[in-house]
């Protein structure tokens, strides 16, 4: 599998920042893959997105040592919904087809992506109404489709079911197989390990800033199951999830 | 009270840029004109301008006006009224200055015409509007987002005061009952206001970056709003008067 | 601890033409830990905020202790009350962690000497000199907790305080409530994470469309597949494992589960 983008070596500094957020870290991801990135907080996790997406160091500043190859386009969606939106666009649609309006694409081409990308997020019934009167979880639905329609190759998502109830958290990781499906090379964030470990196809955990494990869903190790099986003594790797424990409980 | 209200009047419906030319031609004929009752005149105009904006645009406009200008007739009566120079009228038991009388009444209209003017723009035209009309003149999207954000900053940071304030009741900061006491108590809450808007701002700045905002090419206008001829005549119309009212005052000041 | 039980009574709530709460009674006795759980919507919230004396019940009645809230101001409320905001953004306001922190007491003529402990139990010592704006969003979570939790109040009631923590974040939240409960503290949380309110609760309510919908014990609801398939609610990962290995007592803690499981016979993982 070719990697839709990979780092080599990456270390990466804000601006005035005394230690390094990043040091030492490689990472590829390819298309089709969901990879989830865990870890605690300051391990450098939203770091990683930015410096993946290339938004850092161009808008953030600081300093990028090391690799970062990423040859297609980038989509980046984070924890708050209100905060991703434009602000000028009175619907939906207008806001979806904000992205595909910007490369400059003649009127029919860019309605014609803000469709497609309403379509796979479901949510063509909202076209028409305004953004501002949605709930959390169908403008986070929102937010996903106007970075979508833009096509991006590999997309990044930073914890994003934080403000979402339960049904739209779930819906919301339940979205990205599909996508990865159609190809799009998926990298997210979280803190939420239960929903990670239901649709990753890999997990990689960082700590201060270094990759500590790059492996299959069991590394979520942080999981409410993953410590009830040890404190019941499970040996390692610890399961995480209901279904992997119960498998793992013996006659 | 200051911002977009919906409606369908004729001013919502003009092309940003022809409400605009409006409030503008207003602000810098105000300039031009030199004596009450001119001035004045051009209130009553600003006044008819707000009222075709609707009924709800006219009664905001006219109230934050007031509000807005009241202080400041306050002060130029007591500046000028009472303390100008000769020569003086009386008015039962209050002696007032004729000149300066009338120079405030100039002073004061003139703020009373621009505000007007300018509030019923604001009332009258819908940030999405505005955005997709200088989109489709080409401005590119940096500056129209700051013209936008800078229309709906007002109504965000109200919210956001209202929410700081309930938390901090929550947590025994009493807050005394008339408006004026609540305002004293927004002071306080300048510094946190900004730095909430501004880490908002910086993920905004990301996320809108990641969808091709900052990027070279000419933005595509969705929904341009409809400019028509009539339209464009009244905005030349309006520059015409301009200058008029720039050469009438400059005459009359060699005359 | 006097002063700890809420009854609300008949309240009702509208939005304009939107009624959120329609006649809901509920009474929970000083000292007891509840959930209030519901979809968006239900009005939770605007149960909460009239509890605060944020709002003003339209019909009924809502007392703090023997405080009818419909006659007090937030900040009197405060002296008893404490209420922890959903969003952390919209509740601090200080120049630093301490700062914030020590609002609540300050605003109360408290003793400050809570602040310290507090920042110490909630992790927040290493960055208490800090801006609020300048730490991670989870970790703000924490800090508007923890000025709360420094007005000592006699009961607590707390908007999704878990959502966006970490585990470990999510550790220390449950214990400093656990110690509070222990303490004697009325805690009513809104919460989404059924697994954070299966460690926490002894009761659990739920609202519906401005409705009381249930109001049972929590082991009860929770192993209640109907109930809760009912009421739309997911059982925690404690509760699938206990009913799908049929572990006895009906755990719905994870020491629970754990103690349950002590002696099994672990198969190794494929």
């Amino acid at each position: 599998m070719t990697a839709v983008m990979a780092l080599e070596g990456v270390a990466f500094r804000y601006p005035g920042a005394a230690g390094e957020a990043l040091s030492g870290v490689s990472l590829g991801v390819a298309a089709g893959e969901i990879v989830a990135l865990a870890g605690d907080a300051g391990a450098g996790t939203s770091t990683l997105l930015l410096v993946a997406t290339g938004l850092a160091p161009r808008l953030v500043g600081g300093t990028l040592t090391g690799t970062r190859r990423m040859p297609g386009r980038c989509g980046i969606v984070f924890s708050r919904p209100w905060t991703q939106l434009t602000g000028l666009c009175s619907t939906v649609g207008d806001e979806v087809a904000f992205g595909p309006a910007s490369l400059g694409l003649a009127r029919e081409p860019v309605l014609a992506s803000a469709q497609r990308a309403m379509e796979r997020l479901g949510i063509t019934h909202l076209a028409m109404r305004d953004p501002a009167h949605l709930s959390g979880g169908e403008l986070q639905r929102v937010v996903v489709a106007s970075v979508l329609a833009l096509e991006p190759d590999l997309l990044a998502l930073d914890d994003p079911a934080a403000e979402l109830d339960p049904a739209g958290a779930d819906a919301l990781y339940g979205l990205l197989p599909a996508l990865a499906a159609g190809g799009t090379a998926v990298l997210v964030a979280t803190p939420d390990l239960e929903r990670a470990a239901r649709v990753a196809t890999r997990v990689v955990v960082l700590a201060g800033g270094h990759v500590v494990a790059d492996g299959p869903a069991h590394l979520l190790e942080g999981t409410r199951v993953a410590a009830i099986a040890r404190a019941a003594g499970c040996p390692p790797p610890y399961p995480p999830d209901v279904p992997s424990l119960l498998r793992r409980v013996g006659p | 009270m200051i911002g977009y209200l919906a409606g369908r009047s004729p001013l919502h419906r003009a092309h940003p840029y022809t409400t605009l030319a409006l409030a503008a031609a207003v602000l810098l004929v105000a300039f031009a004109l030199t004596r009450p009752l001119e001035v004045w005149l051009l209130v009553a105009v600003a006044a008819v301008l707000a009222a075709s904006g609707g009924g709800e645009v006219l009664r905001s406009s006219v109230r934050a006006a007031l509000l807005l200008s009241l202080p400041i007739w306050a002060l130029l009566f007591v500046l000028y009224g009472l303390l100008g120079a000769e020569p003086r009228l009386a008015l039962g038991v209050v002696s007032l200055s004729a000149p300066g009388m009338a120079r405030a009444l100039v002073l004061g209209g003139r703020i009373t015409a621009i505000v007007l003017g300018f509030l019923t723009a604001l009332g009258t035209t819908s940030p999405h509007r505005l955005v997709e009309a200088m989109t489709a003149s080409g401005v590119p999207f940096g500056r129209t987002f700051l013209l936008a954000s800078t229309l709906t900053v007002l109504p965000r940071m109200r919210d956001r005061a209202r929410q700081i304030l309930e938390a901090q009741q929550c947590r025994g900061l009493r807050i005394g009952g008339s408006p004026l006491a609540r305002l004293g108590a927004l002071g306080p809450l300048a510094l946190p206001l900004i730095l909430g808007a501004l880490a908002e701002v910086d993920e905004q700045v990301l996320a809108l970056d990641a969808r091709g905002a900052g990027g070279g090419a000419r933005r595509t206008a969705l929904e341009a709003p409809p400019d028509s001829g009539p339209q464009r005549l009244v905005r030349w119309a309006l520059l015409v008067a301009v200058i008029v009212a720039y050469g009438w005052k400059f005459w009359r000041m060699r005359g | 601890m006097s002063g700890g039980e809420v009854r609300v009574e008949d309240v009702r709530y509208a939005y304009g033409e939107l009624e959120a709460l329609r006649g809901v009674s509920l009474s929970i006795p000083a000292g007891e830990t509840v959930a209030l759980l519901g979809p968006n919507g239900a009005g939770k919230t605007t149960l909460t905020r009239l509890m605060v004396a944020l709002l003003r019940p339209a019909a009924g009645r809502v007392t703090v202790g023997d405080w009818d809230v419909a006659r007090k101001r937030p900040d009197e409320m405060a002296q008893r009350l404490g209420y922890v905001f959903q969003h952390a953004d919209q509740q601090l306001f200080a120049r630093s962690v301490r700062e914030d922190v020590s609002f609540g007491p300050r605003h109360l003529s408290r003793s400050e000497a809570s602040v310290a402990p507090v920042l110490e139990e909630l992790g927040l010592t290493p960055v208490a000199e800090a801006h609020p704006y300048d730490v991670p969003p989870p970790v703000r979570k924490l800090v508007a907790l923890a000025g709360v939790l420094a007005m000592e109040p006699r009961v607590l009631v707390l908007d999704e305080p878990t959502a966006g923590l970490d585990t470990q974040q999510q550790e220390r939240v449950i214990g400093a409530l656990r110690r509070r409960a222990a303490a004697g503290v009325t805690v009513l949380v809104v919460s989404h994470d059924l697994g954070f309110v299966a460690e926490l609760v002894e009761r659990v309510v739920v609202l519906r469309d401005g409705h009381l919908a249930a109001d049972r014990p929590a082991r009860e609801l929770l192993y209640d597949a109907r109930a809760l398939a009912a009421l739309e609610l997911q059982p925690p990962a404690t509760v699938e494992i206990g009913q799908a290995l049929r572990l006895p007592g009906a755990p719905i803690r994870a020491a629970e589960v754990a103690a349950a499981l002590r002696g099994t016979r672990w198969k190794r993982s494929e």
